[in-house]
Order: structure tokens, then C-alpha cells, then sequence
């Protein structure tokens, strides 16, 4: 769950078109107009991550209070909640687990958006908020329950921005050297099969 | 042995605090303040050599240019390039002058004994993607190094095939022929490396984009996380163009020394002693109280605020032995905040809870820029001033932060709250005051009648434990039982 409450303002007079905001965008809401070879922001795909601000080279992007704050979240209980809990511990996850630190968004909810249609982790994010913050450290888990509902992958804008390159090992997949790898799985497999409670 | 408070961090203009007009009081200066040193509180702490009163930052000029004489850079030519690699978390220690005169005077080094003259530098940066161009034009590093570059997790990638996949670095950090590594050996995010491979994570981390980072935060496991980095600096990319490392020792008591090595392992063990010897015993004092109010007092995001050498992200997990390998989860770390369900039920009894001695914090000064609603979500939190909660309620890694915080209009009146509240007079400070630690006098009584017993008990039971815990005979220990780091001069 997201309140966005600021939006990215662009000073076109500073905007050279680098188009290092829309590589930076975790969902795609900048794109280059090819007429002005000005960047253009499509708001309501926008959820106020400040990476276009943080980014651009000419500091032509601020961040404003938005005129009315936006709540993004999609609700585990519109969907049958024991399929919502399948995907998730078949990716590896309880449903219950956090995902994303910066909105204290649960694996359930993702799972959800994919039962309900999302198929990208751009689409993911535009209806939940999930990469709205730091826009790095959730990014793994939306790949593994993806993968767990079966829809492929495939970098956003044909891998020609820097959005999400691509899956990284899981501790499932290497547990050849020292490093308490055993004893992390042993707990993170503790954790994937305690039971769930539905949200309230 | 109480003396008058130290002190604190000076704040610092930046797009990630407050404007520092509108901090009308530090902590330092309530009523019944003082201060302790470290080593009142153990004798045994590490000489330092700066802050330096005969030198002042000469003597980090000076160990640099000693220390880099025993490297071998015979892999630069002169007509190669050179990246300097950095991290943020050098430029938050007393002040960060000193890691900038050592990556300056690394330059320096390169560029005389090899007359190499494409020397760039590359800042490795957290979560917070404007801070690393802050730091440049802060201590004027654009004007030494041929260019400089502020890497953030989500700029353009390079993929590093490594021995349990591809993983991902950011382009600019291996942008270059040769790569030198520099950091320091403050503990820091203990709660995060737990001391294994400590000198090697950056790696795993300043360099690298988001998908790397997002896996060691949630596909490898809270220890075995830990490898990611050691896969990408032992894969070929990395070792192509590794040439040296260089740290800044640190301690809470000050810099002890620099340390440089062709070979990062070999370093990286005396950085993981020195970071259990130096810190040990302040973290297992911390651990040590039943009752205190914490005053976060220091420009750096929610857990990054010091105290005695530590973060407040450390204190939080301080009772459970943060050191102590054989326990999965410490009280604060991603995995643990994720393993919180619905109405906060632990999903594996592993999960510690917080530190119970912590009642309650007051939030005086503090940056936003990192995910940290989790610490008002479980620590009570009264926040000084309208516009510090505003520039919160506005961050988009914190929108929550402020849904379980109060907000108090100056310092007194919250200190006053809290503390009735918490129903203790231990206060705390955050305040990255060098040398020793502020508190409450009740709370400095109470140190230095426990800190006897807690030294005993980590030169006795824990030190040996934890490096055992690390496949380290105890026996190494020999080398550090002067005052003096190992290698200093």
C-alpha cells in the first residue's frame, strides 16, 4: 500500500532529452516527445518515486506535493485467498512476508495484482505502489512470483532502460559453501511454511 | 569520570534533512548532559591517530602514503585509466574529512609512482541518489581526480558472471582499466554483514545495481547473504581489473590507522577483528541496560545516527549479540522486518523483538532517504518539529513513518514527554560526538558500574566465540593485545 502525495515537475527550459529519466522509471511513466525531444510524464502511471528527480543529470525534475494524495493498493481478499497463497510460497514466500521495505507492502498483495492481471513488474508497481520508495530492494521478489505464476520475463522498454535487468541466484540455488547456507534455508523454509492469516 | 558533554556532529545542508536554521537545540544541550569517554569506559581502547592535535588531517596524508608504499601498483601504466571506488558511509565518520584526505591522497600515491594521470573517482552510494554529488562538492573531490561519478543502484548495469550466476554491477564503477577499493572498518551495519566478509561487501553493494542488492536483501538469507560480494569480486570481471585496497580504520574512540593491501582477504580478517575487538564491548554494554530513551541527533537517515561509534540500528539489536553467528536474525535487519505478519505476529520464533531497554525515542534530527518506517512502527517516537515531520510524511521510502509517530515542538518538551512516559531518566544521544558517548548522568552510572564486567566478559567469553564463529583461532589475538593496530607506525 502507497499514499503518493508528490508528483515530478519538469522545467522544460532545462530538459536536454537525455532520456535518463525514462531508464530510471520503475513504471514507465517518462517518455521522450520525438517532436520537442522533451521528456513528457504520463501522471497517472506516475507513483512518486523521485528516481527521475534523483537522476537527472540538469536538475530539471523537482518533486511537489500533489493537489490530491492517490492510494495505491490492491486488496488480497478480492481474490481467492488460497490461490493468493499458493503463488506465494511457490515462489518462496510466506504471504504475510514484507516485500518492499518503503510501503510495507506483503507478498500477498503482488501475488494478488498478478492473479488479477498485472504481468510485468511495471504493472505490478503502477497498482500497488511496491517500488515506489527505494525502488531496489523489492525488485527480486517481484521477478520470483512472476516466474512462480508462470508469465516470463522480458526487461521493460527491450532492455534498453535500466529498469530491472534480470533475476539473480537464490539461496535454493547455491548452497555449496560455508556461509550458514544450510542454516538460512533451514529458516527461511520455517518461515515459507508457517500458516497464514488472511489480512482483516 | 563524568565530563561535560562533547560536542556533537555538526549538521550538514542537504536535500535529505531539514534546513539546519530550524534545529533550535541539540541534544548535547539539555539539562544534565555529560559526557563519558571511551576510554573511561575501557581503557583497553585502540590509540588513534586523528583527531590529531599536533598533525591534524596530516596524519591521515601521512599513514595513506606509508601504507599505499607497501602495495604493489605495478599493473597501472601511465597510460591506463584508474577508478578510486568509495562508499558513502566514509564521508559520515568525524565529519568525513578523513576519508576524503585518504582517497585524495590515494590519488596522489597512483599517480606519482605510476604516472598514471587518468585517475577518476567513483562514490558508491545507499539509498539516497543526490547524497554522493553532496559529498563531492562538500570536500571538493571534483577538483583532484581527473573525473568523479556518483554511483546509484539504479543507473545503467553491467552483468558479472560469477560462480553462483550473473550478477549485476553498476557500468561507472568498472568503467576503467584498473579498479582501487577503499572503505572503512567501522562496524556499522552489523546487523546487515555480521561481520563476514565485512572489507568485501561493498561489492555486493556500492557497486552494484538493484538486482544484486534486492537479492542479498531477499533470495541468499540473513548470513548467507553475505557471499554475494565475495562472488563478485572473485569473478573474473573483478579480478581483471582489481589492483589494491585501502581502509580506514575505525574505532569509536577515533581513526586508529590505514591499512592498504594488494590481497583484499587478508585485510579484510584484520578488519573483522578489529571490528569486534574495538567494538565489542561498547555494543555488549548497550545490551547491557533495562531502561533508556533514545535522542536521535545526527545528519544521516533513522538507524544510521551514532552513538559511541554505533548506530541507532545497532542499539536497537544490541541485547540479542549481534556477533553471535549461531543466531539467524537479529532484531533489526530486512529479513527480520519481513518476517513480521499481520498485526505484527512473528512468522518464525526466531525473530527477537526489539531491544526491550529501548522505551522510547525522540526523532530531534534525523535524514529521510532510507525505508524506516519499521523503527516507529516498533520503537515509541515523538518527532521534534512540524517541518521534519513534513519533510517525512513526504519521502517516499518513509510516507508511513510519521502514521505511528507523534510530533512534539521543541527538543525540551519531547525529552520531557518521553521520559515521563518511558518512566526512566536514561537519556541516550545519537549525536556522532567523537570520542565518548552523551547521556544522562544516571545512565553514565550506570555504565561504568556495568563496563568492568562487560570487558571481562567479551575478552573472556565472547571475543574467542566470535572469532571461532569465523574460523579464526583466538590465537591471533596476540598480535592486538597493545593499544597500537597491528600495522600502525
Amino acid at each position: 500500500m502507497r499514499l503518493v502525495n508528490t508528483v515530478p515537475v519538469l522545467d522544460e527550459a532545462k530538459c536536454i532529452g537525455c532520456v535518463i529519466c525514462t531508464s530510471v522509471c520503475p513504471t514507465l511513466a517518462w517518455s521522450l516527445d520525438r517532436k520537442t525531444k522533451l521528456a513528457v510524464l504520463d501522471e497517472p502511471l506516475c507513483f512518486g518515486c523521485v528516481n527521475c528527480e534523483a537522476r537527472c543529470p540538469t536538475y530539471a525534475i523537482t518533486m511537489v506535493p500533489r493537489d490530491e494524495d492517490r492510494l495505491l493498493y490492491v486488496d488480497p481478499k478480492q481474490v481467492d485467498y488460497a490461490k493468493v497463497e499458493a503463488l506465494c510460497r511457490k515462489a518462496r514466500f510466506h504471504p504475510e512476508q514484507i516485500i518492499c521495505f518503503c510501503t510495507s507492502s506483503r507478498a500477498e498483495e503482488a501475488a494478488a495484482a498478478i492473479l488479477t492481471g498485472s504481468r510485468t513488474p511495471e504493472e505490478i508497481s503502477v497498482r500497488t505502489g511496491i517500488r515506489s520508495g527505494c525502488t531496489v530492494e523489492c525488485a527480486q521478489p517481484l521477478l520470483r512470483l512472476l516466474e512462480a505464476a508462470g508469465i516470463p520475463f522480458t526487461p521493460a522498454l527491450d532492455g534498453k532502460g535500466w529498469q530491472i535487468y534480470g533475476k539473480v541466484p537464490t539461496v535454493w540455488k547455491y548452497a555449496g559453501r560455508g556461509f550458514h547456507f544450510e542454516e538460512d534455508i533451514a529458516l527461511m523454509e520455517e518461515v515459507i511454511a508457517s500458516p497464514a492469516q488472511p489480512p482483516a | 569520570m563524568k565530563r561535560a558533554p562533547i560536542p556533537p556532529r555538526q549538521t550538514l545542508k542537504s536535500k535529505y534533512g531539514i534546513d539546519p536554521s530550524l534545529l533550535k537545540k541539540r541534544g548535547a544541550e539539555l539539562p544534565g548532559i555529560c559526557s563519558l569517554r571511551t576510554t573511561d569506559l575501557f581503557p583497553d581502547q585502540p590509540e588513534v591517530i586523528y583527531p590529531n592535535e599536533q598533525k591534524g588531517i596530516m596524519a591521515i596524508r601521512e599513514e595513506t602514503q606509508r601504507m599505499m608504499g607497501r602495495v604493489d601498483l605495478s599493473k597501472i601504466k601511465p597510460r591506463d585509466s584508474v577508478n578510486v571506488l568509495s562508499s558513502h558511509h566514509g564521508f559520515t565518520l568525524l565529519g568525513g574529512e578523513p576519508y576524503a584526505e585518504m582517497l585524495r591522497t590515494i590519488r596522489d600515491v597512483v599517480a606519482e609512482r605510476t604516472g598514471c594521470a587518468r585517475i577518476s573517482l567513483r562514490v558508491g552510494q545507499g539509498l539516497r541518489y543526490r547524497e554522493g554529488e553532496e559529498f563531492i562538492r562538500r570536500f571538493k573531490l571534483d577538483s583532484h581526480f581527473t573525473n568523479t561519478s556518483a554511483l546509484a543502484p539504479i543507473d545503467a548495469g553491467v552483468p558479472i558472471e560469477t560462480e553462483i550466476g550473473t550478477l549485476y554491477g553498476t557500468k561507472k564503477a568498472y568503467d576503467a582499466d584498473w579498479i582501487i577499493h577503499t572503505h572503512n572498518s567501522d562496524v556499522r551495519e552489523i546487523h546487515f554483514h555480521r561481520m563476514v566478509d565485512r572489507a568485501v561487501k561493498p561489492f555486493g553493494m556500492s557497486y552494484a545495481r538493484l538486482e544484486t542488492r534486492s537479492g542479498y536483501h531477499q533470495n541468499l538469507g540473513p548470513r548467507a547473504a553475505n557471499f554475494m560480494a565475495r562472488a563478485i569480486f572473485d569473478s573474473d570481471f573483478v579480478q581483471k581489473k582489481y589492483v589494491c585496497t585501502a581502509f580506514l580504520m575505525v574505532a569509536p574512540s577515533g581513526i586508529v590507522a590505514v591499512d592498504c593491501d594488494n590481497d583484499l582477504y587478508a585485510l579484510n580478517d584484520r578488519v573483522v577483528i578489529a571490528g569486534m575487538k574495538y567494538y565489542g564491548k561498547i555494543v555488549t554494554l548497550l545490551g547491557s541496560i533495562d531502561s533508556c530513551v533514545a535522542v536521535l541527533d545526527f545528519p544521516a537517515p533513522v538507524p544510521y545516527v551514532f552513538s559511541g561509534g554505533l548506530i541507532y540500528g545497532n542499539f536497537l539489536g544490541a541485547r540479542h549479540d549481534l556477533f553471535d553467528l549461531e543466531k539467524p536474525l537479529p532484531s533489526y535487519t530486512f529479513y527480520t522486518e519481513a518476517y513480521y505478519g499481520h498485526g505484527d505476529r512473528h512468522l518464525t520464533h526466531h525473530v527477537p523483538g526489539i531491544n526491550p531497554a529501548l522505551k522510547m525515542t525522540v526523532h530531534n534530527y534525523a535524514f529521510i532517504g532510507y525505508p524506516s518506517e519499521f523503527f516507529a512502527a516498533k520503537v515509541p517516537t515523538v518527532v521534534v518539529g512540524r517541518e521534519q515531520a513534513n519533510l517525512f510524511r513526504h519521502d517516499p521510502q518513509s510516507t508511513a513513518y510519521m502514521d505511528h509517530a507523534v510530533t512534539a515542538d521543541d527538543l525540551d518538551g519531547a525529552v520531557k514527554f518521553a521520559t515521563r512516559l518511558a518512566g526512566t531518566n536514561n537519556i541516550l544521544i545519537f549525536d556522532g560526538a567523537v570520542g565518548g558517548v552523551n547521556m544522562s548522568e544516571s545512565l553514565a552510572d550506570i555504565f561504568l558500574k556495568v563496563a568492568p564486567e562487560v570487558s571481562r566478559r567479551v575478552d573472556q567469553e565472547l571475543l574467542p566465540r566470535w572469532l571461532k564463529q569465523r574460523g579464526m583461532d583466538p590465537g591471533v589475538l596476540a598480535a592486538w593485545r597493545t593499544r597500537k593496530y597491528p600495522l600502525a607506525a
